[in-house]
């Protein structure tokens, strides 16, 4: 009961900010921001999809680490769908908080940035030096391969809210 | 035209994705569209922004790399067709699904006219990057971003949503 308070709490918060307003009082906004959402989640998927594919063996011929390089601009990527998902919620903080689907996305983009601090902190050495035709080590790629189910999940999870949408 | 688009939306596969609860139902093909629309549109743009990047590229297996971006557009062609048989005057009455229908178009031009210019002639390790090869590169940044645009606004574009309704 106590946690539905805080919740209750911070959504009332959340619609009593300006850019709660800036989201809902503009028709343009939400179809904009969505657009958004998506140019960014294609540009994170483009750019670390094709590197977890190289890990895998796919593209043999490119240096991982030239393809590496490209991994910047899904981050950026990224920013623009983290700061869209933020206006999302920001608009309708009631039909997200008590989402199930939004819940799971959440979890598996936690679980995405958890396997992408594992790649840097055990992998990223070895990758760095692998020649255009050289394969990956085998615990590269069951990294690459978890990015990839996580990214398709975080897809899934998103897909789904709309699905899951509280009744209120 | 209304008749056409009433005797597509009533039949049993069109019923069935648009009014079954499953989750398997309307909520999973629309799932497969955003995983071929990745696929797709989302390797072409990391090739794109990995070919921005570079002066020349080196000789690799274009072709698997390809079959990945292929693979996604059967994928997004068929849960494609299945969307449009659930709600077919949505899409055929709204200028704007033309108009993201030109755009794919165009990403699939762009993305076989790439293809030619990354393809290293045998026996040579690496193939200077042309100014089209550039360009091509930018115009499949330009289309797929318009194609996802589009594609987002029809949902809220459309004046008819079921044929039946009209």
């Amino acid at each position: 009961m106590e946690r539905i308070a805080l919740v209750d709490a911070a959504i009332d918060w959340i619609v009593s900010t300006r850019l709660s307003w800036f989201v809902t009082n503009y028709r343009w906004v939400w179809p904009l921001a969505e657009s958004v959402h998506f140019c960014g989640l294609a540009l994170l998927s483009g750019t670390v999809g094709l590197f977890d594919l190289r890990v895998l063996g796919v593209a043999k011929g490119i240096a991982p680490s030239t393809l590496h390089s490209t991994l910047r601009w899904g981050v950026c990527g990224f920013g623009a769908s983290v700061i869209t998902g933020i206006m999302f919620i920001s608009g309708a903080p009631d039909q997200y908080f008590y989402n199930e689907a939004f819940r799971l996305k959440a979890v598996f983009l936690v679980l995405m940035g958890a396997n992408a601090a594992l790649f840097y902190w055990r992998e990223f050495a070895g990758i760095r030096t692998l020649g255009p035709y050289d394969d990956a080590p085998r615990s590269t790629k069951i990294v690459a391969a978890a990015s990839l189910v996580f990214l398709v999940a975080i897809m899934l999870c998103g897909r789904m809210i709309t699905f899951f949408r509280p009744p209120f | 035209m209304m008749q056409l688009f009433l005797s597509i939306e009533q039949n049993p596969l069109s019923v069935w994705v648009r009014e079954s609860p499953s989750l398997l139902a309307f909520p999973f093909i629309l799932f497969l569209h955003t995983l071929g629309l990745a696929m797709l549109a989302g390797v072409n743009i990391g090739l794109a922004v990995w070919m921005l990047a570079r002066r020349s590229v080196p000789s690799f297996d274009v072709v698997s790399v390809y079959r990945v971006m292929w693979l996604g557009f059967g994928i997004n062609l068929l849960s494609g067709l299945v969307l449009l048989a659930a709600y077919p005057a949505k899409a055929l009455t709204n200028w704007v699904f033309f108009v993201k229908l030109v755009l794919v178009a165009l990403g699939l031009w762009a993305l076989q006219q790439t293809k030619d210019e990354i393809v290293v002639v045998a026996g040579t390790a690496v193939r200077e990057l042309s100014a089209r090869g550039r360009r091509l590169a930018m115009l499949s940044l330009l289309f797929w971003a318009g194609t996802i645009l589009t594609g987002r606004l029809l949902a809220y574009t459309h004046h008819i949503l079921l044929a039946s309704d009209f």
